[in-house]
């Protein structure tokens, strides 16, 4: 008995095709893995079997029915439900209000939050989520969120429950609990389909394994008992994009001095709302050098890169670039020693999506220099052809708003504009988060190439084969402050266990 | 250079559509209310252009409109809502009020520059204390300009009935000692050629600076994003409080020119309507200087012919109302769109740099 069928499915972004004919039936109350890179489709394919999304072709069936295809309410009331990567849950609500607000049971026009409460209470406590209904969801840690969500998405006897990305925001001690939670809903008699991208996850919670490869199907419920993490990775990476070189561009002559491009020396800040403060964080980056920050979401990598940044004031240590003390500076003068930032919210922190191309990549020459002199806009318009050409940009006109750029094209932009001649330092923070193969590719190359000119590169990942691939060292951070140092070959487990706290190798998953 | 032709063409375009449904609203209701839409469409349009001097009245009423929507659509731009036109204008009025009364016997061509800096700096102060609160303490600033619109009026009554009181006058409005005639720049026709070269230079200068000055640009991307503008170092505090000020002080110098110009004293109420037409004209105008230059003079002959249509031509003034309400209302439904992007900046901006400060 099927479950979720998917039939001859294929989902057109403009011109990309994110899916391309993908035909697939998962078989009723088992764990179902989704796997597959960057940009393979996952999160695509999670949404069309949700409703979310409508293909440009194909068919949808749960339980063997048909249903209409991009209808998220003929979906949940066929019991699918998704649980966003990102969690969609309004912060300010309430626990009981934001479970009430994703029911699909009718409330009356009048209810006090006192019922509310009480209607969810046991709900949350048979799920074993350990939150109360009076809490508010923005003071919840990342994991009970998660939780939440998911209790959320099973109010209404949800019977195929779709997991996009569990993992991404949880610590390896939280990935157990998920999964030993996303058992227990089997047993349940719910059938989950989970998608991931990490290997040994998915050896360590799924029945069966589903391939995807730009868009592709490239293997279907193999059994996962039968699989090897050598073969899968494999069937994920595929082999044609093994060795393909890129031409990026590069800083032609990035300061050599001799004394390193970054240097954090006990440095500390005060709580953010983005984190836990940063603690006696002595921090190097030499030229010619690219050091990876590993570590959970959250552990204070946005404090680090807001304190690097300037946006955020060090109460304790110092800040060196090239050796200049840059402790009290502002981020423009730390601009012009040659800081450089790839932001984590590419959309928030890096583009303005509403204002022409032009605009977003002249940012940077605007803001050094008198505010007041007059600039002239037909030259920074060519400056920004001739700059996103030579980045490879796909772009139709320096007016168009950036919101128009797809994501990898959005992250160029920001590359063309942040690495220029002058830079010295370059600090990129999730880098190559929700970035297709080619894109991460080119970002990497771009990254490995600044490297080769002499820049200092920082790169904070949540992704570890990311670090592992690119840094020449990993920093991992853990609360605030800084508990490891690793050089290639990289130890999985005691960088998981560094990142976690634990003291000894703690990447061991247990099965059932 | 093509795309930006054709968009401002569109945008062109697409507000003259907005205003001539207003238009066609109008004539049905001047029609329900038993009138003929010809005949008032015909007086209107008389009182703007076609009667004799009524271009002169338009012109009047279109330097002081024109100033004030150059203020308005800076802000605007710049992500804020300055709609405290009216109250700058008056702030900037009593400023140089006080100037010119204090100097009637100074050499005009020392005084006159003078009066018109104090009215600037008194428009420009008036804006100073929302862009204050709004910079320091996230205060909306559509409720402080508002109210500082009431405290203006309120203070001009003051001033006009106090401290400036017109010993002689009539005692029906209160009004200001008549300004030395020496500094005068203009009869009370409102034009003269010194009034529209002020207005000319000023417009040329807020035009660079708002089109073609790191400046504006960047101002203009904080508009839409004020935390990437932050990550590019930008500073931002100081180029919003730039955009308050310059926004505040075109309005008090539209005031000062009043004041030195058609009306030749402090009169309390007066010209009650121009700071939200200043609005209305930075909205139709798709917020482009050379575009609002002909969006004044458009709403300028409108307050050319609320004068004369009962004056004249016996027609009730509230017609020019009407029309400046149904083109208010078809321009806030083209605008509603940047209404939910400015509420995602507020969040955006409270969340990120506020809260920071204030745990820093």
């Amino acid at each position: 008995m099927t479950a979720v069928a998917c039939d001859d499915v294929s989902v057109a972004y403009g011109e990309v095709l994110a899916l391309r004919n993908v035909s697939v039936a998962f078989e009723r109350g088992r764990i179902h893995a989704v796997v597959g890179q960057n940009g393979a489709g996952k999160t695509t394919f999670a949404r069309v079997c949700a409703g979310i999304v409508r293909p440009t072709t194909g068919r949808l069936a749960i339980d063997g029915r048909e249903i209409r295809v991009g209808d998220v309410g003929a979906a949940r009331l066929s019991g699918v439900e998704l649980v966003h990567q990102s969690f969609a849950l309004p912060p300010s609500f309430t626990v009981a209000e934001a479970m009430e607000f994703g029911s699909t049971r009718r409330t009356g026009p009048v209810y006090s939050r006192r019922a509310l409460e009480r209607r969810w209470r046991d709900h949350l406590a048979s799920l074993d989520v350990a939150a109360r209904p009076g809490d508010r969801i923005r003071d919840l840690p990342v994991e009970t969120q998660q939780g939440v969500e998911i209790a959320r998405a099973l109010c209404s006897d949800a019977r195929v429950l779709i997991l996009d990305e569990p993992t991404a925001v949880l610590a390896p001690p939280a990935i157990e609990r998920l999964f030993a939670r996303i058992r227990r809903l089997r047993a349940a008699g719910v059938t989950v389909l989970v998608i991931l991208h990490k290997i040994h996850e998915v050896l360590a919670v799924a029945e069966t394994i589903t391939v995807l490869r730009a868009g592709e199907l490239v293997a279907t419920l193999l059994p996962a008992a039968a699989m090897n993490a050598g073969d899968l990775a494999h069937a994920i990476v595929g082999s044609a994009n093994v060795g393909a070189t890129i031409d990026v561009p590069a800083p032609h002559a990035a300061r050599d001095d001799k004394l390193p491009a970054l240097e954090l020396l006990g440095a500390a800040t005060r709580a953010t709302p983005d984190g836990p403060p940063l603690a006696d964080v002595d921090l190097t980056v030499g030229h010619g050098e690219i050091v990876g920050i590993a570590g959970v979401e959250g552990n204070g990598q946005r404090t680090l890169v807001n304190a690097i940044a300037g946006l955020c004031a060090l109460s304790a240590g110092r800040l060196n670039c090239g050796g200049r003390d840059l402790t009290r500076t502002s981020l423009l003068e730390r601009r012009g020693h040659g800081l450089r930032i790839i932001p984590f919210e590419r959309n928030v922190e890096g583009l303005s999506l509403s204002s022409a191309l032009w605009q977003n990549w002249s940012a940077r020459l605007l803001v050094a220099g008198r505010q007041l002199r007059l600039v002239d806009p037909q030259r920074l318009r060519g400056l920004c052809r001739s700059a996103l050409e030579r980045w490879s940009v796909r772009f139709a006109s320096v007016d168009q708003p950036a919101g128009a750029l797809s994501g990898g094209n959005a992250q160029k932009t920001i590359f063309a504009r942040e690495i220029d001649d002058d830079a010295m330092l370059i600090v990129a923070a999730q880098p190559t988060r929700g970035l297709d193969i080619a894109a991460t590719a080119f970002v990497w190359a771009a990254l490995r190439a600044a490297r080769e000119r002499g820049c200092g590169v920082l790169v904070i990942s949540s992704d570890l084969d990311e670090l592992f691939d690119i840094s020449d060292r990993v920093v991992v951070m853990l609360s605030g402050r800084i508990v490891g140092e690793f050089c290639a070959p990289y130890d999985l487990g005691a960088i998981g266990a560094a990142m976690t706290g634990a003291s000894s190798a703690a990447l061991t998953l247990a099965t059932p | 250079m093509n795309a930006v032709l054709r968009g401002q063409l569109l945008s062109i375009g697409r507000a003259l559509a907005f205003v001539a449904l207003a238009l066609a609203l109008c004539g049905g209701i001047f029609t329900l209310a038993g009138y003929s839409a010809t005949s008032m469409f015909v007086n209107i349009a008389a009182g703007a252009v076609l009667a004799p001097h009524a271009f002169v009245h338009t012109l009047r009423w279109t330097m002081p409109l024109f100033l004030m929507a150059l203020g308005v659509l800076l802000t605007f731009r710049f992500g804020y809502f300055n709609i405290g036109a009216q109250g700058q204008f008056y702030l900037g009025g009593i400023a140089a009020a006080f100037i010119a009364d204090a100097w009637r016997a100074g050499p005009p061509l020392l005084a006159i520059p003078l009066t018109l800096l104090a009215g600037i700096a008194g428009g420009a102060l008036w804006a100073f204390v929302p862009g204050l609160l709004r910079i320091r303490s996230g205060t909306d600033e559509v409720i402080t300009t508002l109210m500082g619109n009431f405290i203006a009026a309120l203070a001009l009554v003051y001033v006009t009935s106090g401290p400036l009181k017109d010993p002689s006058g009539s005692g029906q409005v209160a009004a200001g000692r008549p300004v030395a005639a020496a500094l005068r720049i203009a009869t009370s026709s409102g034009v003269s050629f010194t009034l529209i070269a002020i207005v000319a230079v000023v417009g040329v200068l807020v035009w660079l600076l708002v089109d073609r000055t790191a400046f504006g640009i960047l101002g203009s991307l904080a508009g839409r994003n004020p935390v990437m503008v932050r990550w590019q170092g930008a500073p931002s505090e100081r180029i919003a409080m730039t955009a308050f000020l310059v926004s505040g002080g075109l309005a008090g110098l539209a005031g000062a020119l009043e004041l030195l110009g058609p009306s030749g004293r402090l009169v309390s109420g007066s010209a009650p309507t121009l700071g939200f037409g200043a609005v209305l004209i930075a909205l139709v105008c798709g917020l482009s200087v050379p575009g609002a230059a002909i969006v004044a003079v458009f709403f300028g002959g409108l307050a050319a012919a609320s004068l004369y249509l009962p004056v004249i031509a016996g027609l009730p003034a509230a017609a020019i109302d009407i029309i400046n309400a149904a083109i208010t209302l078809f321009i806030t439904a083209r605008a509603w769109p940047r209404m939910p992007r400015r509420a995602q900046r507020r969040r955006t901006l409270e969340s990120a740099p506020q809260r920071e400060r204030v745990a820093s």
